[in-house]
């Protein structure tokens, strides 16, 4: 059969299409930065969500952002997208979203809203890469709080049918025991994952033919399919993964009756995880071609995802941005370039620019950023760097102090909070940024700054606009006060500096939402750079913020240093609290009691 | 400060009141939530602002740690330090001393305690309390006070009680000469243990510098004390107290003894209770307490409280959701938090409107009945209620009693 009954395929929410500020004529570019909008749109005539690209997803933990409440969920403009590991779920069987009724059951359980966030979910936390016992062709290995579960395809296709996410990242067989591992076992990984997301897609087409109770199709709950693309450090594998996906399927059309001629029709995205590739290019990079097998495939003790002490630098630097690129684009080759490309755990803006304009990568989650403000880092960067940002200035002159200067006269990404000076420092969070009450107050007076405003619940909070009533007395006590939804003065360093000091979550909320914030911003510079200034110059710009900011993040290791000792100072309870969240997940700090 | 009463219970002892502070209005009776360290646990001030709540209570013992008066007073304030914009009471800092430093030392000069940072001997002082408190900058300041173990007996007892009233003078005296009388108000604290003459010298004492401070504290209760004893004590108080000044009964925040104070004249309290059982996973409710944490909430798809007006119930987190992140995720703790703040404030709120109403004996037998009808009344809220001439057994003469302190309770069957 030539071509496939054209009814037959699932017509997806999700479009991935170049920026309709570029000409429609203009292909999206194989490698190299790419701009482009993601546009969920569930149901014909409903309201689209768009994501703009290069650009962010959120991290969850739980199934929630680490320290916001659904109010500061909703207040932080930045989330939009937002990927939900669903593996914390399965301590319970069913899982408890796939319980929740109605149309979105998973955005329903969670809080989030259909209007305004698209969900994303995968199997495992992206950025879990400690052992685990060996999958086999019929189950992912996941973990949960009680421990490892099986995960088949098919329960997986189910949980997809029963909760309805706007997108979901189809069972991958990526190994996380020992690196290297053998070609043999390299091969099985390709053909589950493979088999996997055929199964999933035959899933979905099949709940596509089922129609609903006014005959219409049931197009409004149809997940997208992303899949990871497999292979690990090995650039012939990716290949033939990749190429497997464009393959005509008509071999298994008798058993299994396809609505697509290629699997790779019925795939919204590519997906990267690297913290499992980081580890693979690492083995590659070290061992010689040791032949472990399956046998070989023990679980290991598990240790923490998250340590408490800083990670060895020579960790952090050993690998090489030349051969992450190379892999990625090995697997990029064979397939069509208009489906959005997404990275897990990307660990620095660095590492986000060189995939933008190497691997010409979309999407990217904020896990980084997020883990930030766990240890108490309040970031203050941009893209483009700020004119001036490369001379010296006296710091008091902006009224907001800038980051500090490393002796190899990079800037850190952002401040320690934790650290003593800024016990003092009565300014706004972000240098780079103003708050919008001084925006706001500079405008008015004619003397507008060039530096953007941070929009976060930090630096612009707003007085609330409503408040509840617990008496028919009470509008008493806000009729006579002036300004209700006006900008309040931002939240200073010298305050989050004191909650981190005296163990306050509030410290982490108000970060949460800055660094996010921050991350967005620096999407937004990207964007504005390759829309306005053209390719040449955003390269230049990547140089130049490459140049300027510090990448070994030395500051990290610091506000890494001075938590453990603030939580030591706290006692051996507490210390034990955090060592217990730190390991069951890749986000947040324990509650304090 | 302007206070005025509204309207009284034409029962109880019980009224609404109209407070203005520099930071605005506050009605009374409320409950006041508590930012120990100028934060309330994982929120911001304008998520509580949000919540409705006007007024709220910060440590000075800690803020005199940390941040410290200087960093306050370089910002301008607490109120700026926190992002807060309503009205802001301070405690003396003395309860802290004696309950979190073991060899604190009173004198008549003051406290001497050993600094947590330095060990040096440190001296706080009323003039030195009330300093810091005006470096916080706070609407309502405490006294500072000499506070005994509410079960100490002997001659001890008296000796606070007199030193108390020696020190209510000298924050009078250094209060009026600081020029800040206007925008910071001063309360007496009304000492005298559990002994009922003490209490009443204390109360003479006290009434008699009226003209000097903006309101009265009844404090030395609430530590371990039979709660037979402690609204006695507090009926006494209330009932010796001025009409025209707001009366603060401090450390009380379970429902049902925020009901028997406000019934027995009682205008404010505190507690750290609602916003630290929510970390524990505990809800609160009018049908008494939920613990999150039990296994028979884990696939309850339901709100806490679906007549609840707080973020977390309007958005319709379920008690699912909330089991499967409280205690993880600092997020869960942030909603219950919330959840509990709004149900202390919906229990106060309904207090004034029915008093507003005069339906106060009817809005205290209903929530008697809801709260505590299925598992039985506490006798201590019985015979306080009956002193100010509410019989809670009038309709239902077969109701369970339960001696005792009688908290209710859903206890872990460690999920
Ligand atoms: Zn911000
Ligand atoms: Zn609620």
């Amino acid at each position: 059969m030539a071509m496939m009954n054209a009814e037959l395929k699932p017509r997806s929410s999700l479009i991935f299409s170049s920026s309709p500020s570029q000409s429609h004529a203009t292909p999206l570019p194989h490698f190299g930065p790419r701009l482009g909008e993601v546009n969920v749109q569930r149901q014909e005539g409903a309201a689209r969500i768009a994501i703009k690209t290069p650009g962010m997803m959120t991290a969850t933990s739980r199934g929630v952002v680490p320290h916001l409440s659904r109010d500061h969920v909703r207040l932080t403009r930045a989330i939009c997208w937002v990927h939900v590991p669903f593996e914390t779920f399965l301590e319970h069987n069913p899982p408890l979203p796939i319980t929740q009724p109605g149309p979105r059951p998973l955005h329903q359980f969670l809080g989030f809203s259909p209007a305004d966030h698209v969900l994303s979910v995968s199997a495992r936390d992206p950025f879990d890469g400690r052992d685990m016992p060996a999958n086999n062709k019929d189950y992912v290995a996941t973990y949960c709080i009680r421990g490892v579960r099986k995960l088949t395809p098919e329960v997986w296709a189910q949980y997809d049918a029963a909760c309805n996410p706007d997108i979901i990242t189809a069972l991958s067989d990526t190994p996380f025991t020992s690196a290297p591992h053998s070609n043999k076992r390299t091969h099985k990984s390709l053909e589950r994952s493979t088999a996997w997301l055929a199964n999933l897609l035959h899933s979905v087409a099949a709940r596509r033919r089922e129609v609903g109770s006014d005959g219409e199709p049931l197009t409004g709950s149809l997940s997208n399919v992303l899949v990871h693309m497999a292979g690990g450090a090995v650039v012939q594998a990716r290949k033939a993964f990749a190429e497997g996906l464009m393959e005509d399927l008509e071999e298994f059309k008798a058993v299994n009756p396809s609505p697509y001629r290629r699997l790779d029709d019925g795939v919204a995205g590519y997906v990267f995880d690297l913290v499992p590739l980081r580890a693979a290019l690492s083995a590659r990079s070290k061992a010689a071609d040791e032949d472990l097998g399956d046998d070989a495939d023990t679980l290991k003790p598990r240790g923490a995802i998250n340590t408490l002490t800083p990670t060895s630098s020579a960790d952090t630097s050993a690998m090489d941005p030349a051969a992450l690129s190379e892999v990625l684009r090995a697997s990029l080759q064979p397939l069509p370039t208009h489906k959005p490309r997404l990275v897990n755990s990307a660990r620095s803006p660095h590492e986000m620019l060189r995939l933008v304009r190497d691997v010409g990568i979309d999407l990217f989650d904020a896990h980084w950023a997020q883990r930030a403000a766990d240890i108490g880092v309040a970031l203050d960067f941009a893209f483009p760097v700020a004119l001036g940002d490369t001379q010296p200035v006296d710091a008091r002159v902006a009224g907001s102090p800038r980051t500090k200067v490393r002796p190899g006269e990079k800037m850190d990404l952002g401040h320690n909070l934790y650290s003593g000076d800024y016990a003092h420092d009565h300014s706004r969070l972000a240098a780079n940024f103003l708050d919008g009450r001084s925006h706001a107050q500079q405008t008015a007076e004619g003397s507008p700054d060039a530096r953007p405003v941070c929009p976060c619940g930090a630096c612009s909070p707003r007085s609330p606009g409503t408040h509840i009533l617990h008496s028919a007395l009470d509008r008493t006590s806000w009729e006579g006060q002036a300004g209700a939804d006006t900008l309040e003065p931002p939240f200073m360093r010298s305050y989050v500096h004191h909650l981190l000091h005296t163990h306050e979550m509030s410290a982490h909320s108000l970060l949460v939402m800055h660094n996010l914030s921050v991350l967005d911003a620096f999407f937004v510079g990207i964007r504005s750079v390759l829309e306005h200034a053209g390719t040449e110059e955003f390269n230049r710009q990547v140089d130049l913020f490459l140049e300027t900011y510090d990448e070994e993040m030395v500051l990290f290791d610091e506000a890494k240093v001075d938590w453990v000792q603030v939580e030591m100072a706290r006692g051996k309870g507490r210390l034990a609290r955090e060592k217990i969240k730190q390991a069951e997940s890749s986000l947040g700090t324990s509650v304090d009691v | 400060m302007e206070f005025e009463v509204l309207a009284k219970c034409p029962i109880t002892r019980a009224r609404v009141s109209r407070m203005k502070l520099p930071h605005g209005i506050t009605m009374l009776p409320t409950f006041m939530p508590v930012a120990t360290q100028a934060a309330i646990k994982g929120l911001t001030a304008h998520q509580v602002e949000a919540l409705g709540i006007t007024l709220i209570l910060n440590n000075t013992y800690h803020l005199n740690l940390r941040p410290g008066t200087k960093i306050l007073r370089d910002v301008g304030g607490a109120h700026r330090f926190q992002g807060w914009r309503h009205n802001l009471l301070t405690d003396s800092g003395g309860f802290q001393l004696v309950s979190l430093n073991k060899f604190t030392q009173i004198t008549e000069e003051g406290a001497l305690f050993a600094s947590p940072f330095t060990g040096e001997p440190t001296m706080l002082t009323p003039e030195e309390s009330i300093s810091i408190q005006h470096a916080i900058g706070s609407d309502i300041m405490m006294q500072l006070d000499d506070v005994v173990h509410t079960l100490t007996v002997g001659p001890r007892v008296g000796e606070a009680m007199w030193r108390t009233i020696r020190w209510l003078d000298r924050c009078i005296d250094f209060h009026e000469n600081s020029g800040r009388k206007n925008s910071q108000s001063l309360f007496a604290i009304v000492q005298g243990g559990i002994d009922p003459e003490l209490r009443d010298q204390c109360l003479d004492e006290m009434v008699k510098r009226k003209d000097r401070v903006a309101g009265y504290a009844i404090g030395g209760l609430s530590g371990g004390e039979e709660k037979d004893t402690f609204w006695r004590i507090i009926k006494q108080c209330a009932d010796k107290l001025p009409e025209d000044r707001p009366r603060y009964s401090m450390g009380i925040g379970f429902a049902e003894d925020l009901l028997v104070c406000v019934a027995l004249g009682v205008d404010m309290a505190d507690c750290v209770f609602p916003t630290r059982t929510a970390r524990f996973g505990v809800a609160l409710t009018f049908n008494g307490p939920l613990n999150i944490r039990l296994k028979k909430h884990a696939t309850d798809l339901r709100p806490i409280d679906e007549t609840c007006t707080c973020p977390t119930c309007t958005s319709g987190t379920s008690r699912a959701m909330l089991h499967h992140i409280v205690t993880l995720e600092t997020a869960g703790a942030h909603a219950l938090t919330q959840h509990n703040i709004v149900f202390q404030a919906r229990v106060m709120g309904g207090a004034r409107d029915a008093i507003m109403n005069g339906t106060f004996p009817t809005y205290l037998k209903t929530f008697f009945a809801n709260y505590f009808g299925d598992t039985g009344y506490p006798e201590w809220c019985v015979n306080a209620l009956r002193s100010v001439g509410v019989d809670l057994l009038e309709d239902r003469p077969h109701t369970k009693i339960i001696a005792g302190d009688a908290t209710k309770w859903e206890y872990s069957d460690a999920a």
